[in-house]
């Protein structure tokens, strides 16, 4: 290699590998080491207590309603935008009128912070004078004032469509930008053949956008593993704990209750879902690679 | 009009901030940074105005950072883990303040108490019970807060009721009136957990008298002891009789207030600072809304006022002690600022030199009612280390949304608070 151009890639690394290295690596090696302990966060003592903090992970009822949240936060994060997102491209990429203007429309809650989206949906679904309750109201002609996001049945519920509500937009993009590269003489020969619509999609599109759906499916991995905000936001992980997903639980368990080293215990077992999780899927990955080149 | 070249535009662009910079940081006394929860309806207006008073006063500059009053208790944790804390914060006296000391992060104000003889300015039940912890002074009290019952005045006359109850009966026949004229009797605005917990705290202190409730506040008692049984059925017999409103967790209480204002609901079980807020929208203390006492239950128990005591202290790495003492003692000393901020925040002052004439009717009140109660008690969340309150603010919020499920929720609550009370 050239030596001014190892030189230049040293020199230009050396910034984001020293910012990644104080924000990410370094804090991950610190949780690391106060899961062992008992540090509440203020005191500059604390306490060596081996795997407490583990052993207490497993007994602690609120962990495995942690658990089951973020399994359902996960998985309805990212079939909802993506079968939502695949479905408003296929409308869309119809040339039926407007379509910009939906397009924009639909694309625009990506561009608002999660925090002004959450605030949108609280307001929604406010009881007395929300619009999702005005709306039953006047269909069913019957007071309604169901407190959606009050409820442990249905906060966490409330807190996906919202989020899907925001995401949907994003996955629209990704697929519209692939179904410019579905060949429209294969459509039409396919159309010729005697296909029909959902023969097209299943047999001919879907499989071609293939590549799109791996970008889709990735983008709303990540962003639910990141989805904090809108939840914080919204109900905060409650009522009591019924909407805590685990890093909504790790963030109560350190902040509200001042047990930073039990949290820290919690955010190593998150991390190793997550990393378990993103192993198995960049495997998946590799395959549709070695498939698609 | 005077030609402006792009050199000078430039010249001035650089020097306008520069020069506002420097006249800050070279202030008489130099800079004292602060941070505080009186946010929105909370003060802010009135206590930036307050802020400005003394730096006219002393030549300190004060850099302000408020924070919203429910990000404020995690915030404050934030900058304390990372040595980061402002000269001089607001905090709530009590375990909360008792615990960032047993952590080192205060700095004792004992000198600066002695040398401005807070010992004469300071209600005596007010700087024993607040500012106190380990042996040292830490905390000046800004003000402090009653929680009563706050009613619509029109809603009760139309209702017929004349005389407040003063007992358990009579709050119960109140109760039935009111829902039987149509009008729900209780606000409650639960979303945030903590506008609950006065109704656990006055019915507990109420039935089982506040030397119990110290012991379950310290952990030498349980949740599933009779007496927080008996406390918590009578609570659920108000629930299951309709007398609350319907998704009380829904709401905030500024939500349940604006119930009470409009004549929703008949009356909320809140602190001093509702009438702040009312008074900010215009409603006449003691015309459009007033108070009573939270009913006496058993007479032999010692009647409890129950609040919390809002405080400054100044931080163990306070860049600049003198001003932040300074600060301390002007806000608590100074009569005037504690009439204007109490009577902007709809608090009372706890400078005994303050003249009670400068209540309105409403708070002259509350400040009787504190003064003739056998004890002054802080609500539950400032009264028990913050993480056994926060399992204690969850049984809340959890009993609030299905009061059927008591039997189960009071032995896990149980054993939640040992388990934290362990830690």
């Amino acid at each position: 290699m050239d030596r001014t151009n190892r030189f230049w890639r040293i020199v230009l690394l050396a910034l984001p590998l020293t910012v990644f290295g104080v924000l990410v690596v370094w804090p991950l090696f610190t949780s690391f080491y106060y899961s062992f302990t008992n540090w509440n966060g203020f005191n500059e003592s604390y306490d060596y207590v081996g795997f407490d903090n583990f052993r207490k992970i497993w007994t602690d009822h609120l962990f495995y309603g942690a658990i089951v949240n973020t399994a359902i936060w996960m998985v309805a994060a990212i079939f909802g935008p993506t079968v939502l997102g695949l479905t408003l491209a296929l409308l869309l990429d119809t040339n039926i009128r407007g379509a910009k203007i939906f397009k924009t429309i639909f694309y625009l809650p990506i561009c608002l912070s999660s925090i002004v989206v959450g605030q949108i949906w609280i307001w929604i679904y406010q009881p007395d004078w929300g619009l999702l309750n005005t709306m039953i109201e006047s269909v069913s002609g019957e007071k309604f004032n169901f407190a959606w996001l009050a409820r442990p049945n249905s906060a966490l519920y409330s807190v996906i469509i919202a989020w899907s509500w925001q995401q949907t937009g994003l996955a629209m993009v990704v697929y519209l930008a692939g179904l410019t590269s579905v060949p429209s003489d294969l459509l039409e020969v396919c159309a010729i053949e005697g296909a029909s619509t959902w023969q097209r999609i299943r047999r001919v599109i879907l499989p071609l956008l293939t590549p799109s759906t791996v970008v889709v499916i990735a983008l709303s991995m990540i962003n639910s593993l990141k989805g904090f905000d809108i939840l914080y936001i919204m109900t905060g992980g409650g009522p009591f704990n019924s909407s805590d997903t685990l890093a909504m639980f790790m963030y109560n368990e350190s902040f509200k209750k001042y047990l930073m080293g039990y949290g820290s215990a919690i955010s190593v077992v998150l991390f190793l879902i997550a990393l378990t999780i993103i192993g198995v899927y960049f495997r998946q990955l590799k395959k549709v690679d070695e498939i698609y080149g | 009009m005077a030609n402006l070249t792009r050199r000078g535009l430039l010249a001035s662009a650089v020097c306008v901030p520069a020069a506002s910079v420097f006249s800050s940081a070279f202030a008489a006394g130099g800079e004292v940074t602060i941070s505080h929860y009186f946010t929105g309806e909370l003060g802010l207006k009135a206590f930036d105005a307050q802020i400005a008073r003394f730096e006219a006063a002393t030549g300190y500059s004060m850099k302000d950072s408020p924070v919203g009053h429910e990000d404020y208790k995690t915030d404050i944790l934030v900058r304390a883990a990372g040595n980061s804390l402002p000269d001089v914060f607001s905090y709530w006296a009590g375990a909360r303040v008792q615990f960032i000391v047993d952590s080192n992060s205060l700095r004792p104000i004992d000198d600066v108490w002695k040398a401005a003889g807070l010992d004469k300015t300071i209600a005596r039940s007010i700087a024993e019970s607040a500012t106190i912890y380990n042996d040292k002074r830490y905390l000046v009290p800004l003000n402090y807060h009653y929680a009563g019952v706050f009613y619509n005045t029109s809603v009760l006359a139309d209702a017929g009721v004349t005389e407040m109850p003063t007992d358990w009966d009579g709050f119960l026949a109140l109760c039935k009136t009111l829902k039987d004229k149509g009008v729900t009797p209780i606000a409650l605005g639960s979303k945030n957990r903590w506008p609950a917990q006065f109704w656990f705290d006055y019915l507990l202190l109420r039935t089982a008298g506040p030397d119990y409730r110290a012991r379950l506040m310290a952990g030498d008692a349980s949740y599933d002891d009779p007496e927080v049984r008996k406390a918590i059925e009578m609570w659920k017999s108000l629930i299951d009789a309709g007398y609350f409103v319907e998704n009380a967790n829904a709401d905030t209480w500024t939500d349940a207030a604006d119930k009470v204002a409009r004549g929703d609901a008949a009356m909320t079980l809140m602190g001093t600072w509702i009438t702040g807020y009312w008074d900010g929208l215009g409603l006449e203390p003691g015309g459009d809304y007033d108070f009573f006492a939270f009913p006496t239950i058993d007479a032999n128990v010692p009647n409890t006022s129950v609040g919390p005591v809002d405080g400054l202290v100044i931080s163990a790495n306070a860049k600049n002690v003198p001003g932040a003492e300074a600060f301390l003692e002007f806000m608590v000393s100074n009569v005037e600022v504690q009439a204007d901020w109490s009577k902007a925040q709809g608090a009372l002052s706890a400078n005994v030199n303050v003249d009670p004439s400068n209540y309105s009717p409403v708070m002259y009140k509350a400040f009787q009612t504190v003064a003739d109660s056998q004890a002054f008690a802080f609500n539950y969340d400032l009264a028990t280390a913050p993480p056994v309150a926060e399992v204690g603010l969850s049984m809340f919020a959890r009993f609030m949304d299905d009061p059927s499920q008591v039997e189960t929720i009071l032995p896990q609550v149980a054993s939640d608070a040992k388990a934290a009370f362990a830690q």
